[in-house]
């Protein structure tokens, strides 16, 4: 996919990641936002029996997004980390997010804070059924 | 459900009873729900399971992901009230409104969030749907550890009787002999030589073969003769099932199970 014109123009930062670095750690504070540049990146959550993969991105594809919607410093609700070869990364001028989430009606923002809530109870969920089926 | 307040506009305040379903998966609707007091359930139905998804009070909304689609699609789960609820109701014109105009980039980030939710939802019915087969098999004996193949071919010693499925008029007999060894495709049989003097057996032609399992279970199958060949006083034959209904799988396939 490639990287919508939209994103570009918030990206404020690069990095590079080689392979397995971990992006995000989840269970951490932060709410940046990232948009995967170039390679791909495995979202992963940890469960009593180990790591399970829950998805992959590829370039042009945001991540981090859950925690900044949810706001109110939500912990992470995943690693992220970078498969293989090099991965670069692009993060999104939060501040500029902040001030045009502001802009939203409250009744909007509860709407956008809902999906995060779901991702996380559907992330809960299949951890669950994936241990489970181990 | 219980119409409570008709005279705003916009929103309305209905009541759901214990039980009574709010919205149904696939229903066209952009309504959103706001839970005012009392629990929900989202879940998705999925080959006849229910798949929860999230478990919702006070002050969540559900129904939004329609919303955030514009409406163009179908509800992509449905919402029952797990207690006596009160939920208001929005038609999101003006919302629709305002989501329209907000930032593009916020509106991404929904897209992505919301892309993610469509994924796993995916995911996770395949997982439950996965988990109910494996359930099912396990209560119909059908799960074991040691042996990844499900059916075996069994050594067997069964007498039989069989005939021509469409014989010619005048050669409609039933003749005896022993099934030695049986699978989920076919069987091998064993004839006395003197049968084929009383009726034909070339190749290709499908036989009616009728027996009873060590368990008592009556068996028939139609088979079709793939390979003859001559032994000692007999003549051993191959033969592949020409067809299998449910009954006779079921039948067969629990016989064969791996003790």
């Amino acid at each position: 996919m490639p990287i919508d014109p939209v994103v570009y123009n918030y990206i404020c930062s690069e990095m590079r990641y080689p392979a397995n670095a971990v992006i995000i750690e989840e269970g951490a504070k932060g709410d940046w936002v990232y948009v995967v540049l170039e390679g791909q990146v495995k979202v992963k959550k940890e469960t009593p029996k180990g790591f399970v993969v829950i998805d992959t991105l590829s370039e042009g594809e945001i991540f981090g997004e859950v925690a900044f919607l949810e706001g109110e410093g939500a912990g992470r609700s995943a690693t992220v980390m970078a498969a293989e070869g090099t991965v670069r990364i692009g993060i999104l001028d939060k501040e500029q997010l902040i001030k045009e989430y502001s802009l939203m009606s409250p009744t909007l923002k509860a709407i956008m804070r809902s999906l995060p809530i779901k991702v996380r109870e559907t992330t809960q969920r299949i951890c669950a059924a994936l241990v489970a089926g181990k | 459900m219980n119409n409570v307040n008709r005279s705003v506009s916009t929103a309305k305040l209905l009541r759901y009873k214990k039980g009574e379903q709010i919205f149904k998966q696939n229903d066209f609707g952009i309504s959103i729900y706001k839970i005012i007091n009392g629990k929900v359930l989202v879940f998705r139905e999925c080959e006849g399971l229910e798949v929860p998804i999230a478990q919702l009070g006070k002050g969540n909304i559900i129904g939004e992901m329609i919303f955030l689609l514009k409406g163009v699609e179908v509800r992509s789960a449905s919402a029952r009230a797990l207690e006596d609820s009160e939920i208001e109701v929005t038609h999101p014109k003006q919302l629709l409104e305002e989501y329209e105009a907000s930032a593009p980039i916020l509106k991404l980030m929904a897209e992505t969030a919301l892309n993610r939710l469509v994924r796993m939802n995916t995911f996770l019915d395949r997982l439950a749907v996965n988990e109910q087969e494996k359930r099912e098999h396990f209560k119909a004996g059908l799960h074991f550890r040691k042996n990844k193949r499900r059916f075996y071919r069994k050594k067997v010693n069964l007498a039989c009787k069989y005939a021509l499925r469409k014989a010619p008029r005048g050669c409609d007999v039933t003749l005896k002999g022993s099934i030695k060894d049986i699978s989920m495709s076919g069987l091998r049989l064993e004839i006395p030589s003197m049968n084929e003097r009383v009726m034909s057996h070339e190749i290709g032609e499908v036989f009616q073969v009728e027996t009873v399992l060590p368990n008592e279970k009556q068996l028939k199958l139609i088979c079709t003769l793939v390979r003859s060949s001559k032994a000692r006083g007999c003549i051993d034959l191959g033969m592949t099932y020409a067809q299998l209904n449910e009954g006779t799988r079921k039948t067969l396939g629990f016989f064969l199970l791996p003790a």
